[in-house]
């Protein structure tokens, strides 16, 4: 009875807010006017930066500050998830290992991910993708074997210290520029020719540390996650 | 080297650095990555004590991230106001520091970025970067809830995350909605956009998602149910610091909305009613229960209330008042936190604890008398100054306003003096007496040498307050220092 009168009280709600929003969205102009900082980024964006994917020039120079924010929030997020899962993440990995199908692919598959990784990471300002996309895409490289091999050990050790750094160089770039008296995160080495593969300056450095920070922690978290699992699984089955 | 206004960086980029590296160096040593953490927290406060005379000389110090100046770039503004939270979230961080313990590098790693996220969220002048670090502050809020490893830990730590989620979600909307409406993010940009395309309905409903959606860490009434679970179950150095500190630091950011995007009657009313109800449900909820923990956390309810109650009354008084009861709640509470730390589980089960440690019970009774507002104790200055902005506004909803804080300080004091009693009562034989060592009592008792120094202190500290709550409720400042150019 209780439990009915919560669902209707959140039914209404949501209808409520659905409602609400609609008559705001509809009052909103799309893409029209008001809409200053976005074109006036579009129209300088390949001067300031020479970053020819203006996403990247967006996301590294105008709000570079926003994206360390989200390397950051990544990173607590894989640290409190490390604290939460404690000692289990220390637990021997074990599991039968996978049919012959995945393992094969796993093998197959390993190599091209890594280079597909390091493309979209390398040539974030430059096309379509970044150290996110790409990060993610090298996370799925180490992921995949470990699917395959539930029982092959996760060096952390490496991912470690390849995470922090990545993450440090992310920051110290930031601070050169503090110490040639600019602000935090002013691009650094000139902006180049655009197009080329050394372009735009410091922000392919900076897609190269986002790139390795990502990959490396959400491997990791997905190891230590793994990981966890087993012992649960293999409680259930004693 | 000298510092420059793009150093207000740093209490953010600092903490990230060392943090980013804090793993790598606890694989050599715990001891080693806590004694790092610590210096890096002392070096943030030092930082900020050394950007001060700056601030204070030119109003603030601002810098644009990248050198792309506002509003197409992120600016960072650090008044005294965002200063003065950064120190005290450095020093609170210090204070309450994690000790040895199980895991104790990763507890530091969520220490420094709760200090790069809250530093973040006090400086910047960027509304979604604002959100940004938001999140981090509310992940490291997460991992630092589930810390002690317990089961009640976990629940309250998981509870807290959903409800934490939808109100990001909704502060997000609201984010959005302004952007939608204004084409900006910069709240100094805002600020002169805002008469003109932040009012009616549009502005209100963005204004209401983004209060309920920081309103989850600033603890306001309807989004602070997680607070005494999460406040009992989390170690008490966690809770001392999300209770004193961090719970303002939101709170700072409604105000910097309130004043430069939303000096709408409707806009105030709703945070006045907000506020209102959270002295009320706060004080009487603090009234009912049963163990200190959450006597504590109620009443850090209800003490939000009083900033959100301050905050909704327009003009410098409202600010000032507001940020009176901020500062002595940041005081009062961490050390009632350390006090509730050993006289754990039933009150009832405290009788004569006084007797056995007469210093932890007259801190008891020193930070009872100041939170209830007797005179000459700091918290009856602030709460004065409350009742005196909000005569003086006038209006029927202040006034009730005043009425309903009144009868919640007589609630308030009822039940702390009913602690008192039963502290000074006398013990039933047979029962191992709880004694403090100094040093768990040592934060607490600093705390209280405080609050005696600003007692003695009180006419050029209020003097100060003044000068910087001027300052801070100032639009038209904010907006020409940000834009030196006009717009």
């Amino acid at each position: 009875m209780k439990g009915n009168a919560r669902a209707f009280a959140s039914a209404l709600f949501l209808i409520g807010l659905g409602l609400m929003l609609v008559t705001l969205f509809e009052a909103l102009p799309f893409g029209g006017a008001p809409m200053q900082v976005g074109q006036a980024i579009a129209g300088r964006a390949l001067e300031d930066t020479g970053a020819t994917n203006i996403v990247s020039a967006v996301l590294l120079a105008y709000r570079g500050l926003d994206t360390l924010g989200e390397v950051a929030i990544l990173f607590v997020a894989a640290t409190a998830a490390g604290l939460v899962l404690g000692g289990a993440g220390r637990a021997e990995a074990q599991g039968t290992p996978a049919g012959f199908i995945l393992r094969a692919a796993a093998a197959l598959l390993f190599p091209f991910l890594l280079v597909l990784g390091a493309y979209i990471v390398i040539h974030g300002h430059l096309t379509p993708g970044g150290g996110f996309q790409g990060g993610a895409i090298l996370a799925a490289a180490f992921f995949v074997p470990l699917l395959a091999h539930p029982a092959s050990p996760v060096n952390h050790g490496v991912a470690t210290v390849v995470e922090a750094f990545a993450g440090a160089v992310f920051v110290v770039i930031g601070l050169a520029g503090l110490v040639g008296g600019g602000a935090f995160l002013v691009p650094l080495l000139g902006a180049g020719t655009p197009g080329d593969l050394f372009s735009a300056g410091s922000l392919p450095l900076l897609y190269l540390a986002i790139g390795l920070k990502v990959g490396s922690e959400l491997a990791g978290l997905m190891a230590r996650i793994a990981a966890a699992g087993d012992p649960a699984r293999q409680g259930g089955k004693a | 080297m000298t510092l420059t206004a793009h150093h207000v960086v740093l209490p953010v980029a600092l903490p990230l650095l060392v943090a980013f590296l804090l793993p790598l160096v606890g694989r050599l040593s715990d001891g080693l990555a806590r004694l790092l953490a610590q210096l890096t927290t002392l070096a943030v406060a030092v930082i900020a004590l050394l950007l001060w005379p700056a601030a204070s000389d030119g109003g603030a110090l601002v810098s644009a991230m990248g050198g792309f100046a506002a509003p197409i770039g992120i600016v960072f503004y650090a008044d005294k106001l965002a200063l003065m939270f950064v120190v005290a979230l450095a020093v609170g961080l210090l204070l309450f520091r994690p000790r040895r313990e199980h895991d104790s590098t990763k507890v530091q790693t969520l220490w420094l970025l709760l200090l790069a996220g809250g530093s973040g969220l006090v400086l910047s002048g960027d509304l979604f970067n604002i959100f940004v670090f938001y999140e981090i502050t509310a992940v490291a809020t997460y991992g630092l809830g589930a810390s002690a490893h317990t089961g009640a830990g976990y629940g309250a730590s998981l509870r807290y995350l959903l409800l934490s989620a939808l109100g990001s979600a909704f502060a997000l909307l609201g984010i959005a909605l302004v952007y939608a409406a204004a084409g900006t993010l910069n709240l100094a940009d805002l600020s002169q956009l805002a008469g003109e395309r932040l009012t009616g309905p549009m502005g209100l409903t963005a204004f209401v998602l983004m209060v309920l959606g920081f309103g989850v860490k600033a603890e306001l009434f309807p989004v602070n149910t997680w607070v005494p679970e999460v406040y009992t179950a989390a170690p008490t150095r966690v809770t001392a610091v999300l209770a004193g500190v961090v719970s303002k630091l939101a709170m700072v950011v409604i105000l910097r909305l309130l004043v430069l995007l939303f000096q709408d009657p409707a806009a105030l009313g709703f945070l006045l009613l907000l506020g209102a109800i959270g002295v009320a449900a706060g004080e009487l909820a603090a009234f009912r229960s049963r163990d200190l923990h959450r006597t504590f956390a109620y009443s850090s309810i209800a003490q939000l209330g009083l900033m959100a109650v301050a905050f909704s009354i327009p003009g410098h008084a409202g600010v000032l008042a507001g940020i009176a009861v901020a500062l002595h709640h940041l005081v009062v509470k961490p050390a009632f936190f350390v006090l509730a730390d050993r006289w754990r589980g039933e009150i009832a089960g405290l009788t004569g604890a006084g007797r056995t440690s007469p210093l932890a019970a007259g801190l008891f009774v020193l930070l009872s008398l100041s939170i209830i507002g007797i005179p000459p104790l700091p918290g009856f200055w602030a709460k004065l100054m409350l009742f005196k902005a909000a005569i003086d506004a006038g209006g029927a909803g202040n006034l009730t306003a005043v009425a309903i804080i009144l009868a919640a300080t007589v609630i308030e004091a009822a039940y702390l003096f009913r602690v008192v009693g039963i502290l000074y009562g006398t013990a039933p034989a047979g029962r191992p007496p709880l004694r403090f060592t100094l040093g768990e009592l040592a934060p607490g008792l600093l705390l209280g040498a405080v609050l005696i120094a600003a007692t003695v202190s009180v006419a050029p500290l209020g003097d100060g307050l003044t000068a910087m709550a001027a300052d801070s409720a100032d639009a038209a400042a904010y907006a020409s220092r940000v834009l030196p150019g006009g717009n």
